[in-house]
């Protein structure tokens, strides 16, 4: 052997030695091949054009890179490395592809969030004004027009015979009225207390104003401001029936709630 | 004539040239600050295996440094600066998708509710 053949041997060995210390991973036509099949799936997806093109391009550009690389020989680790990048931005452009749909669907969801609130608010809103027609209708078959205003009568069976105490029958009535004054805050009341000719003068004035006055309370328990309550007994004056018979007596003994007009104006007591 | 052969290897050395590219500084940077934005976000190593991958890498690619291998350090950083930029994305595209869950939630509680509502 001449020693310029041993000598060329002796580069080439030491070349490959020298190659081999970069080229660590077996396989740069793999890493090729998936860096290129990565690329082409993310290359051809419209959306992915659409929300991440930088990150396409790079994914593009190194593939290029590796692939030109795969050309010379010895260069197995930049190939693998490249790759490596290009799968990388090929990964990155899907997941900002996904979040760039996934902010399109939430504007979405959140216009439809919207619209089923609003629709939900409305529901709630006529349930609310249903139940303020039906209070009202309640209080209109339970009340009169007087030229005193809107007069609500609470007969004698809520109380018994010399008593002031509310019976618990009275709790529905008392209950529509604190409605229909929650839907209606800006009416007041005047509560009225009458009894019959039976009694003293001065007691049935008394016992009248008491009977009102436990109406009041219990309006004013039930949440109504006690500023908007007025009472006033009246003994046994203005009879709405003569007092010859128990059943005329019985009409007379009642509570008369009378019904400010909406603004609040009550008319002037009797 | 001697020599040749001597030349010739040399020449291959440094065309393969591991030791001899310039120190990738601006690479470090560039990785440095795309771990810490995968950390901003709230990328956790333990949960984010991209994440894990970087954090390697670029402590190759600072050991690498030292050791004045510059070719292996960038290589590391590039890899790793990916490898952070993927975690980073990863982990908003799952937020992105928490946030499509809360809304689908809430709009089926609604669905719910206007249903009940027309029931009445």
């Amino acid at each position: 052997m001449s020693p310029m053949i041993r000598g060329l041997s002796c580069a080439l060995l030491l070349g490959s030695a020298a190659l081999g210390g970069c080229a660590s991973q077996p396989s740069s036509e793999q890493a090729l091949q998936q860096a290129g099949d990565d690329f082409q799936k993310v290359k051809e997806d419209s959306n992915v054009l659409r929300f991440a093109p930088k990150d396409v391009i790079r994914a593009g550009e190194s593939l290029a890179r590796a692939d030109r690389l795969s050309s010379y020989w010895g260069s197995g680790s930049d190939v693998v490395h490249y790759a490596y990048l290009s799968q990388r931005y090929s990964a990155i452009a899907r997941e900002h592809t996904e979040q760039g749909l996934n902010a399109e669907r939430g504007t979405q969801l959140e216009l439809e969030r919207q619209r089923l609130q609003l629709a939900l608010r409305e529901n709630k809103l006529a349930s609310v004004q249903q139940q303020g027609k039906w209070v009202e209708a309640q209080i209109a078959s339970l009340t009169t027009q007087t030229d005193r205003g809107l007069v609500m009568t609470l007969g004698d069976v809520l109380f018994d015979t010399g008593e002031a105490e509310l019976q618990n029958s009275a709790s529905r009535t008392v209950l529509k009225i604190v409605q229909f004054l929650q839907l209606n805050p800006k009416r007041r009341v005047r509560i009225e207390g009458y009894t019959d000719n039976t009694g003293g003068e001065q007691e049935n004035l008394k016992l009248s104003r008491d009977r009102a006055q436990s109406v009041a309370d219990l309006l004013m328990d039930l949440g109504v401001d006690d500023k908007r309550i007025e009472v006033q007994g009246y003994g046994d004056q203005y009879p709405v029936e003569a007092n010859a018979s128990e059943r005329g007596r019985a009409q007379n003994r009642r509570v008369e709630i009378v019904f400010s007009d909406e603004k609040g104006q009550l008319g002037a007591a009797r | 004539m001697i020599f040749r052969p001597l030349f010739a290897a040399l020449a291959v050395v440094a065309l393969a040239g591991c030791a001899n590219d310039p120190a990738p500084n601006e690479q470090m940077r560039l990785t440095q600050q795309a771990l810490e934005q995968a950390n901003a976000v709230g990328v956790n190593a333990d949960e984010s295996p991209e994440l894990k991958l970087a954090e390697e890498k670029f402590a190759r690619a600072k050991s690498n440094m030292a050791d004045q291998s510059y070719k292996r350090a960038r290589m590391r950083a590039e890899q790793a600066e990916l490898d952070a930029r993927l975690a980073e994305a990863k982990v908003l595209t799952a937020k992105s998708q928490e946030q499509l869950n809360v809304l689908n939630t809430r709009i089926t509680r609604l669905r719910k509710q206007l249903q009940l509502g027309d029931a009445q």
